[in-house]
């Protein structure tokens, strides 16, 4: 595998009024790389991807990415969020637009493409993640939610970002529809894309992942290959919490 | 000669007069309507948007407006504004005081839509690298306007019923010329009834037709709601 570093992230803060919830994380990424984020609600998980595309503003630290430090000064910010992917939780469809609508418009009007082109791309977009032709029309709420997310994925991917950053990408659906979105991503990073995923889907951390990072009250605590920290986790807490969620899964 | 007749001998005699009174009202309701649109849009998306100076500045004025009648507004501009230099005629004065005063109240109906659009919208479309502009173009004016439809529906009603104020200044619009008719036939009951019911058929009207605009702009599978 590669191993030129895509993302680089140095002791990265971040506060909330007097809350703090970022406090020194430190975290690299190598392209083609996918890494797991696994970790407590509330931890900052969240806050760390966005700082990631610059959705929130780190308070200290350094992000590089792409061999350009993001956090410094005079970075066209909308540059970096082109170049980086996000799934959202809540999927985050434009209400108001088709499925195909919804994939095209970064292409049109971040990307500048003719309508034709950008129309091309989202349709081999949509189809990569098994939106086939009758749903292209679709508004958001006409679509399941694992029809969504999976839209959400290719609106995404049709931007041709370097890195892809999921958020809780499973845990808005119904059980049975979860399957098909872990698929896309499964293969997604199949094809060498670098991908952080926050998730509490630990089947598909073992499954799937290159590397996996447990995440704490702010901080990376414990971070490995996926068999390692999952299953012989060395710190208490991951012990705990990766204890109760096999837990979880058993009963179920 | 019994109501019915009465009222017959009203439109048969004053007919041209009520039908021009009719249409200068639909005027004054339409253009205030659309001053106010076409002001009160910009005013939302700066007071939500803008920078504080400009904030402040559009929030004072939207509180001048709501604070004060209409009638004095109107006076203002009719009365008050020449001694400034500037004479405007009757209807002028009229469709500026509405169309102002409306601005006001669209603004905050506007804000309250764009208000009620999720951060995830915003979060979702500032990811792929859209412009701060362009997602207010593309992403928030869209579903915005379509919160904004039942607001606006009653705005425009509401102006319909206010456009009686030009009859202070003259304006020989429904109100007046009906008052006219009623001091030159005696007829009071009468003529103010052909007044009310053309008021009620025409915000009758409006509300048909803003519903027909609310489902043909209406989202699939989707209800858009303001915040309540």
């Amino acid at each position: 595998m590669d191993n030129e570093k895509l993302l680089i992230i140095r002791d990265l803060h971040k506060y909330y009024g007097k809350h703090h919830v970022l406090k020194g994380v430190n975290l690299e990424v190598n392209e083609g790389e996918t890494l797991v984020i696994i970790g407590p609600s509330g931890s900052g998980k969240s806050t760390l991807l966005r700082c990631i595309n610059l959705l929130v503003k780190p308070d200290k630290g350094k992000i590089i990415f792409d061999n350009e430090e993001i956090t410094g000064k005079n970075i066209d910010v909308r540059k970096v969020r082109e170049k980086i992917g996000f799934v959202f939780q809540h999927f985050n469809l434009f209400l108001h637009l088709t499925a195909i609508e919804n994939v095209m418009l970064g292409l049109v009007k971040v990307k500048k493409y003719p309508r034709e082109k950008a129309r091309r791309i989202a349709e081999e977009a949509l189809l990569s993640v098994g939106i086939t032709e009758d749903l292209w029309s679709k508004y958001p709420a006409q679509l399941s939610g694992g029809q969504q997310q999976r839209v959400a994925i290719a609106r995404a991917i049709a931007m041709d970002p370097k890195l892809l950053l999921f958020d809780e990408p499973t845990s808005a659906l119904d059980p049975e529809l979860i399957g098909e979105v872990l698929k896309v991503m499964e293969k997604l990073a199949n094809e060498g894309r670098t991908m952080i995923v926050v998730t509490h889907e630990i089947g598909f951390a073992l499954k799937t992942a290159d590397r996996v990072v447990f995440f704490d009250d702010g901080r990376v605590v414990e971070e490995g290959e996926p068999e390692q920290v999952i299953l012989n986790p060395r710190t208490e807490r991951a012990r705990r919490f990766l204890l109760s969620i096999r837990e979880l899964y058993r009963l179920e | 000669m019994d109501f019915v007749e009465e009222i017959l001998y009203l439109t048969s005699n004053y007919g041209t007069d009520l039908l021009n009174a009719m249409l200068l009202t639909i005027e004054i309701t339409f253009i205030g309507f659309s001053i106010g649109l076409l002001l009160g849009l910009p005013i939302s998306l700066g007071r939500v948007y803008g920078p504080l100076p400009l904030k402040v500045i559009l929030a004072t004025y939207i509180e001048f407006i709501r604070g004060t009648p209409m009638i004095v507004q109107l006076f203002f501009i009719y009365y008050a504004l020449p001694i400034m230099g500037i004479t405007l005629d009757a209807f002028t004065a009229s469709i500026i005081a509405i169309g102002l005063n409306s601005a006001a109240y669209q603004a905050e109906y506007f804000r309250m839509a764009f208000g009620a659009i999720q951060r995830e919208q915003w979060e979702a479309a500032l990811s792929i690298g859209l412009s701060r502009s362009t997602v207010l173009t593309s992403v928030v004016l869209p579903q915005g306007m379509r919160i904004a439809i039942p607001a606006l529906t009653n705005e425009i009603i509401y102006l319909l019923k206010y456009s009686s104020i030009a009859y202070f200044v003259t304006v020989p619009e429904l109100v007046y010329v009906s008052k006219i008719i009623g001091a030159r036939t005696l007829l009071h009951i009468q003529i103010y009834t052909v007044t009310a019911v053309f008021y009620i058929s025409m915000s009758i009207i409006l509300t048909k037709f803003a519903k027909i605009i609310e489902e043909k702009t209406a989202i699939p599978g989707l209800v858009l709601k303001g915040r309540t």
